[in-house]
Formats: C-alpha cells, structure tokens, sequence
C-alpha cells in the first residue's frame, strides 16, 4: 500500500481541522483531492509529508510512520506545497539541484537527474534564470520538477493547477497524466474538470471528515439530484404541465419563455428513469414543435455541491 | 553529514550572493581600517597603556557598531524562510530541524569570521611596512580574536533565535539587537553591583559581563571562563531556537 492514513486528527488551538479520516491509495492509483477552501486538504497533505505532526491517528508513506519514521516516508515523497514556495533568488538549474541533492540523489547522477526533470516539465529555455523572475506557469512548473527531480514513488500535489490560464492548465494536466504510469498521484484541485480528466478515484473532504471515497462515475450516479431533462417547445406552460403531470417520473417542472413562442422546460427525474422518448411521443402526438431534447448527467460539480454545502 | 554540507554550502552561497553582505563587509572594513590608522597616529603621539591591537579592535565607539553586525549577518536566516514559505518545502525534503538550524548558524559564523579576517591583514602589513621596528603583541591578538568568536558565538545564537521567532526580517533584526543589548546592559549592572559589594559577588557576577572580558583577552589574558560561559550560553540558545522551530510547526 502507498499510502495508509488512520483516523487522522489535527486540531489547531479552537479548531479542528482533519476530524479522524481514514483512506487508502494502492500504487499506481492517481486520487484527486477535493473539498471547499479550509475543508482540511492542505491540512492533510502537510501531515503526509511530516510536516505538521497529527495531533492524534496515524499515517504510513509504503509502511513507514510520517512521524516516528519521518525521514523514511519522506524519501518516498515528491511534494509540491500550495503555492509553490521557492528560492527567488536562486537560477532554475542551482535550485533543481539542491533539491535533488538535498534529497538523497547520489552525487555523480544529480546533474542528470535535474536534466531529466527539467526536460520533463519544459524548463530548458529558463534554467539559467532566476526563479524570481519567472512567471507563474514556469514557477509551478519548477516545483512539480522540484516534486520529481529525486524520482519519488509517490507524488502529492497541493493545488499544482492554481492561479494558471487554460492553456497552463492544459500543460499541467498532460504533463501529470504522462507522470501517471510510474507515480503514485494524490492531488488536491478546486478545478472538477481536471479531476474528472485526469483522476481515477476521487475523495471529497468537507469540515475535516471524509465524504465519498469512489470513482468520479460512480459519484455521479449515486447522486440524489441526477436526472435533469430540458426540453424546448412551442407550446405554452399550461398546456404542458397539464400534460406532463400525467408522467410518474417528472417530480418538478420550471418553465421559462424565450423568443417567438418558444419556451424551455426543465424536468427534473427520479433518479435512473428515462423519459425522453415519451417526451418525443408525446410532443408528437399534441403537434408542438419540439427543438431540443438533453438529458443532463450530473456532473461531478453537482456531487461536490451536493456533498459539502448540503448541511 | 551529506546533508548538513549541502544545506550549509546552500546558505553560504546565499550569503555570499547577496549584496547585503558585500555591503556589511566593506563598512566594517572601513571602520577597522579607520580604527587601526587612528590608533597608529594615536600611539606615535605618546606612550599609551594599551597595545595597537587593543586600540584597534576595542577603540571607544566599538559597542556601537558591535551589535548591530549580529542583526545584519542574522536577520534573514529563517524570517526570508518563513516569509517565502520555503521553510514547509525545506522541512518536508528528508531534513532533520538541527540540520536545518546548524547550517544557518555555521554560515552565520563563517561569514562573521570573514568579516574580521582583513583586520589580521593590517597588524601583517605594518610589521612589512615598519621592517619589523614595530612590536605587535601576539597573545594580545589571540586574546582579542579568541574573545570576538566567543561573544560572536553567543550573539549569533541569539540573532538567530530573534529570526525564528518571526517572518518579518525587521522586526527579527530589532529583536536579535535587543536581545544582544539586554544581555550586555545586564552585565553592565552586574558589574556596578559587583563594585557595590566586591567581596561577595564579585566571583560569581564577573562570569557575566562581556566589557569586563573584552578588557582581559584583549590583554592577552586568556581565561577559560567566559569561553565556556558564551559557549555554553550560545548552545543553550540554539537549543531554545529549535524548540521554537518545532513549537511553531505544533501550534502552526
């Protein structure tokens, strides 16, 4: 097992901030992270890497205690921390290679192993400059080469997309799904999308415990609220809902109007129930012009809103 | 031990890249140089109790440049760190804390015995200059070195407890200076407390105060004493800083 947290506590003076979760990740497994600002992601991951030290329960990086073996676990890690903290007034190549050295890398393979990491994250044309001067994609991209420069089985990134464009955006996510052969990922991400995109296994966390623990579909599926069906007629509120009401399946209808005669009805579904073919039938049979006709999955958007805002 | 080198060779680089230092280092060689040729001009007029070296490195405004190199040399050490938020990035790499501590203080004190290091220059060349006409007294030298590494220890520590404390690097620089001046003002007291009543408390008191043993190495009187007070005083200090660094991460 790569990593194996439990019943994991910290409590900072008047606040509790990771309320006794407990979690798995096998080798090879890339998690996402998610939960609201201050839900105890940060928080976690710190207590991962050693460090902030747990305030009760325990956590194992490949069987060694973050805390009473935390140098051990600690060579297994590659972390990244929120932000990206760096030397500014180090050049790229200089940085890279304390790190690696710092880190364990034996002397005669550090200069290739910086070489490799830097390739790998498109740091060549900057690796002479100062890390002050750089702009924020290429510093994010020093400390995911900062995370891999020693080769670490496991990877945890702490928000590596934040405060990037699209486009970085997009480099960063092709560039940890070329990672995910050989490492281990736990990420953490306000952006859903690219956890959808790029993680097999998600875990939501919100106020500290953990809320689901499954795969993105699954999520989705499980989901209360799934179902939402929109259909555009030409055909007036009150003539539809006296017909809609007849449909076991349909439990809410909202109604809006749009241009020339048109209007979009949202239908909301029992959960697994298929309905747009009878609504084809059906507009059909009344001769309403029918223009769109959409079931909406639900997204892992609605599995994070539904789970951490619900209380 | 790889470990600990490679950390210090990264915080003597940081030392030695920054202007700051280059900047400290030219103003005391100013001042040194300053010292020695006022001191020179000095004991050609008469004779003096004192030797050349006592007059070079102690001349009367010494204290008041003296503490106010420690704040310099030590304010950023882990105040920039923690600012940065480097200080998480450092401490999750397979580091103890004590390395950590121990390679920003050994970068400290290298860089304050380089500081000090042109002055022997000076007392080399006017022996050259003078032919050897000129006596430098050598047990005063060492005694004055020997006193300056000591205090320097001590005071290091505390500048580098004042930056730990802290992430702002003014406030970790007012707080090592205040701290170094209370420690010296209270010798001071000490020592008017001592006159008050020599018999008694003179034994113990003296062990505390650092113009009384500025006075006597610089004579070339070596006392075992006051070197293990500041030695022991400055480990007691680093030892407190790292409590301060593990504290902080406890708390956090």
């Amino acid at each position: 097992m790569m990593i194996d947290v439990q019943n994991l506590t910290k409590r900072f003076a008047g606040r509790t901030a990771v309320n006794g979760i407990s979690f798995q990740v096998q080798p090879g497994e890339i998690v996402g992270f998610l939960g609201p600002n201050g839900a105890g992601k940060s928080t976690t991951m710190r207590m991962l890497t050693g460090y902030l030290p747990p305030t009760s329960g325990a956590a194992y990086i490949k069987g060694h205690d973050v805390f009473h073996d935390s140098l051990r676990a600690r060579r297994e890690i590659g972390f990244m921390p929120e932000n990206v903290p760096l030397y500014e007034d180090m050049r790229v190549v200089e940085y890279l290679t304390f790190r690696a050295a710092l880190k364990g890398v034996k002397i005669r393979e550090v200069r290739s192993s910086v070489d490799r990491a830097m390739e790998y994250c498109g740091l060549g044309e900057v690796r002479k400059k100062m890390i002050g001067t750089l702009s924020k994609g290429f510093r994010q991209r020093v400390g995911l080469a900062d995370a891999l420069v020693h080769r670490p089985r496991l990877l945890i990134l702490d928000e590596p997309t934040n405060g990037l464009d699209p486009n970085q955006i997009r480099q960063v996510r092709s560039l940890i799904a070329q990672l995910a052969g050989e490492h281990t990922i736990l990420l953490s991400t306000h952006i859903l999308s690219e956890v959808e995109m790029s993680c097999r296994r998600v875990i939501i966390i919100n106020k500290g415990t953990i809320r689901a623990d499954d795969t993105p579909e699954a999520l989705a599926e499980n989901l209360q609220s799934s179902g939402t069906v929109t259909v555009e007629l030409r055909a007036g509120p009150e003539e539809v809902s006296e017909q809609i009401q007849g449909m076991a399946a349909v439990r809410r209808l909202a109604a809006s109007q749009l241009e020339g005669g048109w209007h979009r009805y949202e239908l909301r579904v029992e959960p697994g129930e298929e309905i747009r073919l009878e609504m084809a039938e059906l507009a059909q049979a009344r001769g309403w012009p029918l223009r769109e006709l959409t079931q909406h999955r639900a997204t892992l958007e609605d599995v994070f809103v539904e789970l951490t805002q619900r209380e | 031990m790889r470990t600990f080198l490679i950390l210090l060779g990264k915080e003597l680089r940081a030392f030695f890249l920054s202007p700051v230092a280059w900047v400290v280092l030219a103003l005391f060689m100013v001042i040194t140089g300053q010292s020695f040729s006022l001191s020179i001009g000095l004991l050609r007029e008469k004779p003096s109790d004192f030797s050349i070296v006592r007059w070079t490195f102690f001349p009367q405004w010494f204290w008041y440049y003296y503490f106010f190199l420690f704040p310099l040399i030590t304010m950023r050490l882990f105040a920039e760190e923690q600012r940065q938020g480097t200080l998480e990035s450092l401490l999750t790499a397979p580091v103890r804390a004590w390395q950590v501590l121990l390679a920003k203080y050994g970068s400290a004190v290298i860089f304050y015995c380089v500081l000090w290091l042109p002055a022997l220059l000076y007392f080399g060349l006017l022996h050259w200059v003078m032919r050897g006409e000129v006596e430098i007294p050598l047990g005063a030298l060492g005694g004055s070195y020997l006193i300056l590494l000591a205090t320097g220890l001590f005071h290091l520590a505390l500048g580098c407890l004042a930056s730990a404390l802290t992430r702002n690097q003014i406030i970790a620089a007012i707080l090592g200076y205040a701290l170094i001046l209370l420690h010296f003002l209270a010798g001071t007291f000490l020592m008017y407390l001592s006159q008050e009543n020599p018999d008694r408390m003179r034994p113990v008191l003296d062990q505390a105060v650092t113009m009384r043993h500025m006075d006597y190495f610089t004579l070339g009187l070596i006392d075992s004493r006051p070197l293990a007070y500041y030695v022991s005083g400055a480990v007691l200090i680093l030892l407190i800083t790292h409590q301060v660094l593990e504290y902080r991460r406890w708390k956090a």
